[in-house]
């Protein structure tokens, strides 16, 4: 199938294609007509876009041509005569935009001339008529493969290729080999290679090795972790509320983990879309957990699909918002609406929450349509065990019963102390005082309140074991004893069914979307400027007009068993031949290979957004992706086999450099910065004490005290009490909304107020800092030196040829060699020094050898080369 | 909820990469909002060097250079403070008057027309040559009285507190906006380069955390770093236990060395050539770190005017004289966390609490600016979320009360000895001159020299105002605060 491209022949074959494609993009292309979009943007379409002020729509050739009630916008081939053009140059009434003291700028007019001279073209001339005008609203078509050799190269590069040719451009050479494979270890599961499975790659000479591999580590569960950690950035994912409560969602951790099991199955990913906004619809009448010791196999999938809703309940939330529910329902349905728009639909919906868009064919009104989707709709948490399981944790409920009376028992005994020692306290005080603490507490006046307030502060502050008497010592004993008993009696398990409790002694349950009573529903009304207090017009649920495509009526219809209007969304997105969802999801897998989308606002398709860099690929890829019945693997190894994807990084030329500096046509590999979590990952997995165990509940590393500070609520992260679960990959770390986990905080992981299309990279020094000085930094340096003396044996050389070999898979070169060894014996003797001065801490030689591999491992931990992939 | 964007983001439309400055070099940003900036839409061209934090000129001649931020985090009463309501005396113990109720107030955790009103305790005198008007909570700072400049009218939309200190600290209600910290060295850039340009320190919590002190949209460059006030100060700036110092020099020069044969091979990638200048960054961030924390080469009589030498207000005393050597070092913002002013249970008496450990401190500052010369250059800033109820909350305390509350102001250009605005006679409402939170931080950029319709970035897409003020909002300078 694959092969190095033969690229003389593809260049030549490829003109005849090239140029129809190059003429169908002509009016896009046009620099003038470009521009004279973006001043109309700039400058007029907030009132003649939707808004249609005066009735002038600008957005359309056709509407600006028929003009609004003052005439036509623009004569075509005349400047002088077109209002448009006379408005802006502030030639006669109105002048624009409205409130202009000054016409537009000189250079803003010459364009909008020429543009007008030239027949006012639009990007979209030639669209087919009925459909919606912007690319990413018009169904994709397969696009023809640009017909470049007979040897059938992988279609990508065709299109690639294609492109390449357009502007004479030579595609870089494949990598070497070693490069390869760390991209594409990187690239699907997010870990290094070891030394043996490198070796088995470099190895194998079959031309298949590539392919296989591939097939390797997609089958790998760590897969599911690397590629449902992307997905997770873009449904805003974490574990908290954020705000100043920051209160705790203790059943999110499901959700991430059916991503990852999703991923690893390669769940069709329409399936995966439905389910997430309404698995609960889809198998409405299955859900009660009944059974005998096991439950049927078909409930626990729709239960699994069921949590794929849990995606609404773990949005960013205003603790204090409870206070009102009107309002706690609508920034519920708000985050429901973005979040659901950014996703699956690649569009930045928010503004038509206030206004109608004034770049996108969306108004108000289908904005809070789809607010009216989810209006039904309600959060419930519901165990994921069966009845007969939960019937077994209450039949133990005595146990919680023993454990209250337990802690009343010590308070009661707590209370006498304290009383005991207030008594000796009050002759330390004037007798106004004692007069005004003996008052009961809600009776004090303010006065006594201040009066009483040391005493009252003593007694609050006390802490009995300071002061209990050699007979209240015993007491205390045993009230602690039984206490501990009584925390100890409650089973962490339910035995007969493997049911494990989660927490201290909660069912394990999941928290997902269910409805509400159809008659208690509220209604959605259209809000003026999306003001809660401004209410216009009731709404019902539907769909975006311009996306509706006539097929589908303008509402959503109540189904027989209740309001199903997430699964008729659901059903409507996922269609074969939806606009968006394919292209979308397309775009992000590319995005997920290449470091960028081809789309690069991968969370906006919209007019604000990028335009795709290869529409016809994009489009192709798309219909593929259906044709592959939505196969994400199947993507992955499409894009992975192409010649694309397999160039140098490091190829450059001044000519490349000049006329596509940003590398949009893919003449190179991009090279990619290692996010904070594959970092993180890396560093326990060179040192060999990764800690592979999957799901569960969030896991939560030690931090040092300065790491802490800024944590209001110290509590708020309890450090998980086995110390192999702080070595766990970073997807499985605890992600609060408050409190980023500081090394994440670092290297540029969300903080999940909303949709996150694509990882930020900056380079800051902190980060510089974090891997020389943080104690878990120099904990996993220490950790792999001991793992080179363990397996390479004492000498230097072969330390290093193993260091080398984990931390960047590959071995030294001659010089590096060198270096490390002279690195080594300086750090050696200097530590040696150290130990052996009479002051040092009595270390032997030995341990200056080990500060110094560790010293050396440490270094090897801030090499660029550790944090990049070619 | 966030309309606009994720926190850290990468989807602009188009990704340049910048060569950093050398010497300045934290760089290294792979973004294009910078850019467009000021050119919404347009494709900017690609800059040769471009350094986020590089100093960049105002939008006009700045009367401040920096700015420490005091928040008296909870919510200080204006009627126990800047705002004397001698009418409010007159009906302590009455009902709120009915045309109050009729305007439907929304309150945290008391109804309006369940409350009475209260008085204050607290007793208001003329001071300074201006006879501005202070309570007695604040003696010392009250000989500052001619370098004041108090808004009583201030106001914002949430009498909640999470909402609240969101909204001071970033513009918005929502979370995942760009902190004021942050527009700042957004668009002035950093005047050191051994030490972050926006610190926070809290003298006790932040009710927040870290959620509203970061960089937002904005790369995470401009984020504020939380300066522990025990301990080590800073992360990760101590190397860990055995590294020494002679080792970790061995251990950079080698790293560099690799570093730099790796870059060699990749040399028009300028993120690896941040990188490497990062390390030196980093090595001088280690010196300047502890340097600036040690207090030990400071005066007796500097440590006394900041009130180290005694209980109440050694803690503040020393983040307000920290805040004086950050400022000295070039940092561009200082936020200051003072707690916690929540007066639900005895008002008065959590404020004079509170009032005696900041007091002196704060009139520290001002004295110690002053007299170096350097107020002129810093604005200073005293504010809380919100302000307090007029009526009463179970025993004395008071509610919260975003309608109409006091903000201090003093240096950095501001015109002293003077009260803008004005609440309604009972200290409720703000009446006259209002000043919405969006108008104060227009005013405060305004005296840095920034235009606040200017600081725009483009995110998904959309142009989004920094400041969080939305496309119809129409907010103003309060010209009065400036000086001539």
């Amino acid at each position: 199938m694959r092969g190095c491209l033969p690229v003389r022949t593809v260049q030549c074959l490829a003109g005849l294609a090239v140029l129809g494609i190059a003429s169908l993009v002509q009016a896009a292309a046009d620099p003038t007509s470009q521009a004279a979009h973006a001043i109309l943007q700039k400058h007029c379409l907030s009132c003649h876009g939707a808004g249609q002020m005066s009735g002038l729509d600008l957005r359309q050739r056709e509407s600006l041509l028929k003009g609004g009630s003052r005439g036509p916008a623009v004569v075509v081939g005349d400047a002088s005569q077109s209002l448009l053009y006379r408005s802006a140059a502030h030639l006669g009434e109105p002048k624009m935009p409205p409130g202009s003291r000054r016409p537009l700028p000189q250079g803003d007019l010459a364009i909008l001339k020429e543009w007008i001279e030239a027949g006012a073209p639009y990007p979209e001339a030639g669209a087919a008529a009925g459909e919606p005008s912007w690319w990413s609203l018009k169904k994709p078509r397969r696009p023809q493969v640009p017909q470049l050799d007979e040897s059938a190269p992988n279609p990508i590069d065709a299109f690639i290729l294609a492109k390449l040719r357009e502007r004479d451009l030579e595609p870089a050479p494949e990598a070497d080999k070693a490069t390869l494979l760390r991209r594409a270890y990187f690239d699907l599961i997010g870990l290094p290679p070891t030394p043996a499975q490198a070796d088995r790659f470099l190895q194998n000479t079959s031309p298949d090795a590539f392919e296989e591999l591939i097939d390797e580590l997609l089958a790998s569960s760590h897969y599911g972790e690397r590629w449902g950690r992307h997905w997770l950035d873009v449904v805003r994912y974490a574990d908290s509320a954020g705000f100043e409560g920051d209160v705790f969602y203790p059943n999110a951790w499901r959700y991430r983990d059916y991503v990852i099991k999703s991923f690893n199955e390669d769940k069709p990913y329409d399936r995966f879309v439905q389910e997430q906004i309404a698995g609960d619809e889809l198998f409405p009448n299955n859900l009660e957990m009944e059974g005998f010791y096991d439950i049927d196999p078909e409930k626990l999938e729709h239960m699994e699909a069921r949590i794929g809703t849990t995606l609404y309940t773990f949005g960013p939330e205003i603790q204090e918002s409870h206070l009102d529910a009107e309002r706690l329902r609508y920034e519920r349905l708000t985050d429901a609406v973005d979040t659901t728009a950014a996703a699956f639909m690649g569009l930045t919906l928010e503004c038509s929450r206030c206004h109608d868009h004034k770049f996108d064919p969306f108004t108000q009104k289908d904005y809070f349509r789809l607010q009216a989707v989810f209006a039904a709709s309600s959060r419930k948490t519901i165990p994921v065990v069966s009845s007969m399981s939960t019937g077994h944790r209450r039949e133990d409920y005595h146990r919680m019963i023993a454990l209250a009376e337990a802690r009343a028992s010590y308070q009661r005994f707590e209370k006498q102390v304290k009383d005991r020692v207030i008594e000796i306290k009050k002759k330390d005080y004037p007798p106004e005082v004692v007069r005004a603490y003996e008052v009961p507490m809600e009776e004090r006046s303010a006065r006594e309140l201040e009066l009483a307030a040391p005493l009252a502060q003593f007694y609050m502050d006390m802490k009995i074991e300071d002061h209990l008497s050699d007979e209240e010592t015993k007491r205390h004993g045993k009230h602690i004893r039984k206490l501990a008993r009584a925390v100890l009696d409650v089973p962490v398990e339910d035995a007969s069914h493997r049911v494990k409790y989660q927490g201290f002694f909660d069912v394990p349950s999941a928290t997902v979307l269910g409805h509400l009573k159809p008659e208690l529903v509220p209604d959605t009304y259209l809000l003026n400027r999306g003001e809660l207090s401004l209410k216009r017009e009731i709404v019902h649920p539907g769909l975006p007009a311009a996306l509706r495509g006539g097929s589908v009526p303008d509402t959503l219809s109540m189904d027989p068993f209740g309001p199903r209007y997430r699964k008729q969304f659901a059903l409507w997105l996922t269609r074969p031949t939806h606009p968006l969802t394919a292209r979308v999801m397309a775009n992000r897998i590319w995005q997920g290979h290449f470091g960028h989308g081809l789309v690069r606002t991968s969370n906006d398709f919209g007019r604000q957004g990028g335009r795709p860099s290869h529409p016809e690929l994009l489009d192709w890829l798309a219909t593929e992706f259906v044709d592959r019945g939505w196969s994400v693997k199947a993507m992955h190894r499409l894009i992975m086999l192409s010649d694309a994807y397999r160039r140098d990084s490091r190829y450059t030329t001044a000519t490349h450099r000049q006329r596509d500096p940003e590398n949009r046509l893919l003449w190179r590999m991009n090279r990619r910065r290692l996010e904070g979590e594959a970092v993180w990952d890396s560093l326990h997995a060179v040192a060999g004490n990764l800690n592979p165990a999957m799901g569960g509940r969030p896991t939560i590393p030690p931090l040092s005290k300065v790491e802490m500070s800024s944590l209001r609520i110290k509590p708020w992260w309890a450090v998980s009490e086995d110390p192999a679960a702080g070595r766990r990959r970073g997807v499985y770390i605890l992600a609060r909304r408050n409190f980023t986990f500081p090394m994440f905080d670092k290297f540029d992981v969300p903080n999940s107020s909303v949709s996150c299309a694509g990882r930020e990279v900056t380079t800051v020094a902190p980060q510089a800092l974090w891997s020389l000085n943080n104690d878990a930094s120099f904990r996993q340096a220490r950790v792999l030196a001991d793992r080179l003396v363990r397996e390479a044996g004492p000498g230097p050389e072969d330390q290093v040829e193993l260091a080398w070999k984990l931390v960047l898979a590959r071995p030294p070169t001659a010089d590096e060699r060198q270096e490390a060894i002279t690195l080594l014996s300086r750090l050696t003797s200097s530590n040696g020094s150290r130990a052996s001065h009479p002051s040092g801490e009595g270390a032997e030689p030995a341990t200056g050898q080990r500060e110094a591999l560790t010293q050396l491992c440490l270094a090897m931990f801030n090499l660029s080369e550790f944090f990049y992939i070619d | 909820m966030n309309p606009y964007s994720c926190n850290r983001r990468a989807t602009a439309s188009s990704r340049r990469e910048f060569l950093t400055r050398s010497g300045l070099g934290f760089g290294g940003l792979a973004l294009n909002c910078m850019l467009q900036a000021e050119s919404a839409g347009a494709d900017a061209p690609a800059a040769a060097a471009y350094n986020p934090l590089g100093v960049k000129p105002p939008h006009f001649a700045a009367k401040a250079r920096s700015v420490i931020f005091i928040f008296l985090q909870g919510g200080p009463s204006q009627l126990e403070t800047f705002d004397p309501k001698p009418e409010l005396q007159k009906y302590d113990g009455q009902y709120l008057p009915p045309s109050y109720l009729k305007k439907g107030i929304g309150l945290a955790q008391i109804k309006a027309e369940e409350s009475k009103l209260m008085g204050t305790r607290r007793v208001f005198r003329k001071h300074g040559q201006s006879g501005l008007e202070i309570s007695d909570l604040f003696p010392k700072l009250s000989e500052f009285a001619d370098d004041l400049a108090v808004i009583r009218s201030c106001y914002h939309e949430s009498f909640i507190h999470g909402p609240a200190i969101t909204i001071i600290h970033t513009g918005s209600l929502l979370m995942g906006q760009p902190s004021m910290g942050a527009w700042v060295l957004y668009g002035l850039g950093s005047e050191t380069d051994n030490l972050p340009a926006y610190m926070v320190m809290a003298d006790d919590y932040m009710r927040n955390s870290k959620s509203v002190i970061g960089s937002g949209f904005l790369p995470a460059v401009y984020q504020g770093t939380v300066l522990s006030t025990q301990g080590a100060a800073l992360e990760n700036l101590q190397p860990p236990g055995p590294v020494t110092q002679e080792n970790q020099q061995a251990i950079l020069s080698q790293l560099k060395q690799w570093n730099q044969r790796h870059l060699a091979d990749r040399s028009d990638d300028s993120s690896l050539a941040a990188r490497i200048r990062n390390y030196e960054l980093a090595f001088r961030m280690q010196m300047a770190g502890p340097e600036l924390i040690d207090l030990s080469r400071e005066p007796k009589h500097i440590n006394r005017l900041y009130g180290l030498d005694t209980k109440e207000t050694a803690n503040f005393g020393r983040m307000c004289l920290l805040s004086r050597r950050m400022v000295e070092r070039g940092v561009r913002f200082v936020h200051l966390y003072n707690s916690d002013w929540d007066g639900h249970g005895e008002c008065d008496k959590n404020h004079r609490e509170n009032a005696i450990k900041t007091d002196g401190p704060v009139a520290g500052l001002l004295a110690d600016l002053k007299q170096r010369g350097m107020l002129d250059s810093t604005l200073v800033v005293l504010a809380g979320e919100f302000g307090r109820t007029p009526i009463m909350q179970g025993k004395e305390g008071r509610d919260h009360s975003p309608y109409g509350f006091s903000v201090v102001m003093a240096g950095g250009g501001i015109k002293g000895g003077k009260a803008i605005g004005a609440t309604d006679e009972l200290g409720f409402y703000a009446a006259e001159d209002k000043v919405h939170v969006h108008d104060m931080h227009a005013t405060m950029l305004e005296l840095l020299g920034l235009d606040h319709h200017k600081l725009n970035v483009k995110v998904s897409g959309l142009e989004k105002r920094l400041t969080g003020v939305g496309e119809d909002g129409n907010h103003s300078v309060a010209k009065r605060l400036l000086a001539g």
